[in-house]
């Protein structure tokens, strides 16, 4: 057995003149959860699809589960689950004849058991015969993880597993998640722009950003590498950076469009300094930020995750538009 | 522990024997049996492709009703009942032409639903793919067979022929359209656009279906037109089917030719499709 699910060095893909991803170095230890967190077009599903043999390397070298990505596709491609972000299951199919696909794509014998095993898991046993365009968002993303898992998989990549669903099944999907980690014992590596899903769901994240790695360790060390609190103000009118600097306490001061991100020792004692120092500015929102992930990544990119670096997918717009696809 | 209890004694193994045994065989079969399910379940499809061909032997197989059977003789070089029994293996064959666009589209849709992701992310090779796509088309083509023959008798049609050679000519039909599928396949593996089958479609058909023997004797021709249609695999499918109904004689040459257009055809595509064959 391998002890590590996935390693790269110096992974690279360039589409012409772009590149998606830039020379990332990448170690995740058999049995962990993984995270990738940035923004839309960072490159995080570029690295999914090098990771899975979809597309080429560019340069450098990977390996998932102890075989060679350009040398042994095959063999990863036997040892791998993958979770889309939009969805991908056959419609026209039901969840049994999915399964029974799923199960010839990868060469399988005696998987009946163990798909019947994965449909209770799921609570999918009673709607198993109906056809998958008849089922709800919730249910399609278990079918999809109960495809990912029919083939005991080493590792289970998770590309954005719960973006456009509502909360709730944001919450059971999370609790998933966990159970399918512990209880199968399968590495997972999952992308996310969702801080609170890194947070929750990973022992180690990545930040990824226009392709490179720009911060990586465990949620907590990520959180404690940023030991000031943030302020964001937003005023009326201009305000003097240098009277900002000098108030006590204030670290650091930038702007972003008419806001003020200002790094603080603690948010509880300046605050009131600030308050005072911009009262004539005309004070129109003000948020206090303690170290969070989305912290981590303001504090290194100098952006917020919700922001997206150039080239984006609105979520929403696609959605409806494989819904009326599918029509 | 639990993983053992919930999930252990179904530990999926893999590989077998047979069929099953065969590098790629079992993914050729899934995603086989996935197309022509796809197609038996939609019965407007089903209704379309039946109907078209059905078409045209009721609208061009009549329109030399009236014309006296001495004159198409002449016109036809041969001793026919009528212009029908004529046409009959010729439509057949030319239907056999665009039937490779199902297998595009399903393709393109594979490609923009994401699907092909989801397949190619499992050991099955893009040659694998795309020779389940053509031969998918091909069979969805060749339903149109027997029941353009059942109408073919409707309108009185005789056939000449015994069995064997009844099933040479099935044989050459399903080798002529899987040939062209394969064709067709390999000029949109690179496509993601729903217009290029149906585009392609159109440059394969008309062409390929005037210059050939299908619909009238090459004889008639200029120079240059018999040129194209005695390259034609159409003209040799529609030319082995004639000589059946029309004196109960078969040429196995034609058939031979078809079988090594089809032949050409799925080796030069399978080449194309794995190097060109796009996953999104």
């Amino acid at each position: 057995m391998t002890t590590e699910a996935i390693r790269t060095r110096g992974l690279t893909k360039v589409y012409g003149k772009f590149t998606a991803v830039d020379h990332v170095d990448m170690d995740v230890p058999s049995g962990s959860v993984f995270g990738l967190l940035g923004p839309n077009g960072a490159g995080k599903t570029t690295i999914i699809k090098l990771l899975t043999g979809l597309s080429d390397l560019s340069d450098g070298e990977a390996s998932v589960a102890g075989f060679d990505v350009r040398r042994e596709p095959m063999q990863v491609k036997r040892n791998v689950g993958w979770v889309a972000a939009e969805v991908i299951l056959d419609d026209d199919f039901s969840a049994w004849e999915n399964l029974w696909l799923q199960a010839k794509l990868q060469r399988l014998d005696g998987w009946k058991g163990r798909a019947d095993a994965l449909l209770a898991y799921f609570e999918l046993t009673d709607r198993r015969k109906d056809k998958v365009s008849t089922y709800s968002t919730g249910m399609r993303k278990k079918l999809e993880i109960a495809l990912a898992l029919l083939h005991q998989p080493q590792v289970i990549f998770m590309d954005e597993p719960t973006i456009g669903l509502d909360p709730n099944t944001r919450r059971m999907l999370w609790e998933l998640i966990e159970g399918v980690h512990t209880e199968f014992g399968i590495s997972v590596l999952l992308t996310s722009h969702y801080i609170e899903e890194a947070d929750r769901l990973c022992d180690r994240v990545s930040i990824i950003d226009h392709g490179k790695f720009v911060a990586s360790g465990t949620p907590d060390e990520l959180k404690s590498k940023v030991k000031a609190d943030i302020i964001e103000v937003e005023t009326a009118t201009s305000v003097d950076e240098v009277a900002l600097r000098a108030i006590p306490g204030v670290s650091e001061a930038r702007t972003q469009g008419k806001a003020w991100i200002l790094r603080v020792v603690s948010a509880e004692e300046v605050l009131p300094r600030i308050l005072a120092a911009l009262r004539d500015n005309g004070i129109r929102r003000v948020n206090v930020e303690k170290p969070s992930l989305e912290t981590v990544f303001l504090d290194v990119t100098g952006r917020r995750l919700g922001e997206t670096a150039g080239e984006s997918t609105d979520f929403r717009k696609f959605y409806a538009q494989m819904r009326r696809a599918r029509q | 522990m639990t993983t053992e209890n919930r999930f252990g004694g179904a530990f999926a193994s893999r590989e077998g024997s047979g069929f099953a045994g065969i590098p790629q065989g079992r993914q050729f079969a899934g995603l086989y049996a996935r197309e022509v399910l796809k197609t038996f379940r939609n019965p407007f499809v089903l209704v379309i492709t039946v109907v078209q061909p059905f078409m045209w032997l009721a609208f061009f197989g009549s329109s030399f009703s009236n014309v006296p059977l001495s004159y198409l003789d002449v016109l036809l070089h041969a001793h026919i009942q009528s212009y029908l029994q004529f046409l009959l293996p010729g439509v057949l064959s030319t239907s056999m032409l665009s039937i490779g666009m199902f297998g595009s589209m399903s393709t393109i849709q594979d490609k923009r639903f994401g699907f092909m992701k989801r397949i190619l992310i499992t050991p099955t090779s893009k040659a694998t793919v795309y020779l389940a796509k053509a031969l998918g088309s091909a069979t969805r083509g060749l339903v149109q067979v027997p029941v353009m023959i059942a109408a073919a008798l409707l309108f009185g049609v005789q056939f000449g022929g015994d069995p064997l050679m009844w099933a040479g000519w099935l044989l050459c039909l399903v080798l002529l359209g899987f040939g062209f599928s394969c064709m067709f396949l390999a000029v949109t593996a690179s496509s993601t656009d729903w217009q290029t089958p149906g585009v392609i479609s159109n440059f394969i058909t008309m062409p390929l279906m005037f210059a050939s023997g299908a619909l009238f004797p090459t004889a008639n021709f200029p120079g240059w037109m018999q040129t194209i249609a005695a390259y034609n695999p159409v003209t040799y499918s529609a030319l082995f089917g004639r000589g059946i109904i029309l004196s109960g004689t078969a040429n196995w040459l034609y058939l031979g030719y078809v079988a090594v257009f089809a032949t050409v055809m799925v080796t030069i595509g399978t080449v194309v499709a794995s190097r060109y064959l796009k996953v999104e």
